[in-house]
């Protein structure tokens, strides 16, 4: 039986919680991880060693889910697998609207008895239409709702990404980074062997739910690969989807008699899928980051032409170099540019060609920059703006005149406010990290989009402008 | 349609011959060289004077898997004489490099006129099923791997992207005195291709390897067609 969108919608936005089995070994990670859960959390454990110290937490225990007084909408499960299958006979007797099943040793183990805990699982829940997630995985995050798995992932916080993923760890690292990064989850499910519920259903969920603007997804393999490109055809039509495919599955050992079946890799099969759908293929945590984080801050371009902002002779020629090795360009500017530039824009130890050498101009006046960001707004040639901020060279400045950043942070906003261009900046590590980070994290607070190298910055951009503007 | 898999999961073979798979993909309307089946020298000269010369013959058998790898097709035969020569010649060299194969006997079709190689071709994947894959022929596709995949079924707009999408698509405009192929009847092959392989899932692997990318169309002028074991 299908799980339906009301029974998928209360084990996701739940309003009542449960946990189920946690112990003092586990440090009461499930327990503690709900503290912040806007809503009553209940436990359920009948080990009478544990129930003194779940007390102590201050939440009220139960020997069975039945007994709870309150309709619960999403247990999480943290019991022995032989346990599990009795568990999900539970929750489907007290109608439950989901549950996650971080218990694990079921089919990824190849054991024969975890097949069987597995199947009998499924035979449980499946004609239920109980909404199972898991198992072997790490479960819900929802920061609007202070529903986390991990006591350092953000609460209280409503997000705009939905994230699914097949491995817990993928998915805890992208919503404790993109948090430190500034970028919050909507919703983010980690859903390990997924044998109710699949990749499929969460993007389906996330493609109506309105907090959600972007999608990202980490995936090993599909159960059903049919069912996924149908699915992602539809939800990248309506927002942007971002994948991370990790693994190379064998090729099934058969006897291959063609060329197309000899070159049809699992790689390149999955990133023709990906780009068939219109979603976006990244390969690794830091550039789902900056892929999610261009997408959600930048504006969507379709042309190529990059105007770009530089603060030495030297990082102008390698900025442009990272641009252009990601599929930018970086053109002349019109003449009516340079007619203008040329009146003020100090071209002892600068340049205005593009990109603009620009350090001693703004050093000479602050409002050279708004000049600059307004010319390059009104220049035909480009397309976006990328700007070099330089930590190595500016960051006692920043310390000494805090104004001074000040004044850089609102000519930014106000070229990124007023333009349709969008603009994206990068801000290198150096060897005053502190002062980096303290500005990193101003940046950050203002949304302005910041990578920490120029290659990173190019990419980003590039792929997050290949999504269709959905 | 059917008539020709039926024929062979009768005799328990996968591969189809290429006079087989291009009557298949003939019927589905995918513009291959007509080619028949000679089981003897007069035989093959009635067809080569039907089709027209000059003409090609090809050893047809299920044994043999790389026809030019033992010595199994003559190209450009302009004349009957020739086609007479070139059958006793196949049939000496096929007897020496493949001692004792059994022949259906060879296959005679006209000699297209030339255009881009490219090729075409379906593979089954285990998780999204029919998979068609286009790229450049020979080198393009055996040593640089310049391919481009889309799951089934194809909309015009992947067809017309995976056509874009290789590496060597520069050559397909006009290089060095191949004139521009017709980009619109490549796009309509796969298109086609996509509808064949929905429309038989017992194919499990397809090769059209060459086709000729002319300016005024796209010809198949050899096919190669894997049935699914199962079944």
């Amino acid at each position: 039986m299908a799980v339906t969108r009301e029974r998928l919608t209360r084990a996701l936005a739940p309003k009542v919680v449960a946990v189920i089995g946690d112990k003092q070994a586990s440090g009461y990670n499930w327990l503690r991880s709900m503290k912040e859960f806007d809503g009553p959390v209940y436990s359920v454990q009948v080990d009478e060693n544990e129930i003194p110290g779940i007390e102590e937490l201050g939440i009220p225990n139960y020997k069975s889910l039945t007994d709870i007084p309150d309709q619960v909408d999403f247990a999480v499960c943290a019991v022995p697998r032989q346990v599990a299958p009795f568990i999900v006979q539970g929750c489907v007797e007290a109608n439950v609207g989901g549950v996650t099943l971080f218990t694990s040793g079921f089919a990824e183990t190849g054991e024969e008895i975890g097949v069987e805990l597995q199947n009998k699982i499924f035979e449980i829940a499946d004609p239920s239409g109980l909404a199972l997630i898991g198992p072997n995985c790490m479960g819900l995050h929802v920061p609007g709702l202070g529903v986390r798995f991990n006591r350092d992932q953000p609460a209280g916080v409503q997000g705009n990404i939905g994230f699914v993923s097949q491995s817990g760890t993928h998915g805890m690292n992208f919503s404790l980074t993109g948090a430190a990064q500034g970028l919050f989850c909507s919703t983010l499910v980690s859903f390990g062997n997924g044998i109710i519920l699949e990749a499929a259903d969460y993007l389906e969920y996330l493609a109506d739910d309105p907090q959600t603007e972007v999608i990202g997804m980490y995936i090993e393999g599909a159960r059903d690969g049919r069912r996924l490109f149908r699915t992602l055809r539809e939800v990248a039509a309506k927002k942007p989807v971002i994948i991370w495919k990790g693994g190379q599955t064998e090729g099934g050992g058969r006897a291959i008699r063609s060329h197309t079946a000899s070159l049809a890799s699992d790689q390149a099969i999955w990133e023709a899928m990906i780009k068939q759908v219109g979603a976006v293929a990244v390969h690794n945590l830091d550039e789902m980051i900056d892929v999610v984080k261009a997408t959600l801050l930048t504006k969507r371009t379709q042309g190529n032409r990059l105007g770009l902002i530089a603060m030495t002779g030297g990082q102008s020629v390698v900025l442009t170099d990272a641009f252009e090795k990601a599929g930018w360009k970086v053109p002349t500017l019109s003449d009516d540019s340079y007619a203008q530039l040329s009146e003020f824009f100090n071209i002892i130890g600068g340049s205005y060609r593009n990109p603009l050498d620009a350090a001693g101009t703004i050093g000479q006046d602050p409002k050279h920059l708004d000049t600059i960001f307004d010319i390059l707004n009104a220049d035909e040639h480009i397309d976006a703006v990328g700007m070099e901020l330089s930590a190595t060279f500016m960051a006692r400045r920043w310390q000494d005149k805090p104004e001074e950043f000040d004044r850089l942070i609102n000519s930014i906003k106000r070229f990124r406010d007023e333009s349709d261009k969008p603009f994206l900046a990068a801000l290198h590590p150096s060897h005053v990290e502190e002062e980096a980070l303290r500005a990193r994290l101003r940046l950050q607070e203002e949304g302005i989009p910041t990578f920490p190298s120029f290659e990173r910055a190019a990419n980003a951009l590039r792929k997050a402008s290949t999504l269709a503007a959905v | 349609m059917t008539d020709v898999i039926a024929a062979a999961r009768a005799e328990r073979r996968t591969l189809l011959s290429e006079v087989e798979a291009k009557q298949l993909l003939a019927e589905a309307g995918v513009n291959v060289t007509e080619t028949r089946l000679a089981a003897s020298a007069d035989e093959a000269a009635s067809h080569a004077a039907e089709l027209g010369y000059p003409v090609a013959l090809k050893v047809v058998s299920d044994a043999i898997t790389h026809k030019t790898d033992v010595g199994g097709v003559e190209l450009g035969i302009a004349d009957e004489s020739a086609l007479r020569a070139a059958w006793d010649a196949i049939h000496a060299r096929v007897a020496e490099a493949s001692p004792g194969t059994q022949l259906q006997g060879l296959s005679v079709q006209p000699m297209a006129e030339p255009g881009a190689e490219v090729i075409l071709g379906i593979t089954q994947d285990q998780q999204f099923g029919p998979v068609l894959m286009f790229g450049l022929g020979g080198v393009f596709v055996e040593v640089l791997k310049d391919v481009a995949f889309r799951i089934v079924p194809l909309e015009p707009r992947d067809a017309s992207e995976m056509v874009r999408e290789i590496q060597g698509f520069p050559v397909l405009e006009g290089f060095r005195g191949t004139p521009a192929a017709n980009l619109e009847a490549i796009e309509s092959m796969l298109l086609q291709l996509s509808e064949f392989a929905e429309a038989n899932p017992e194919v499990a692997e397809l090769d059209l390897n060459p086709v000729f990318a002319r300016p005024d169309g796209a010809i198949a002028v050899d096919a190669r067609i894997l049935l699914t074991s199962d079944s």
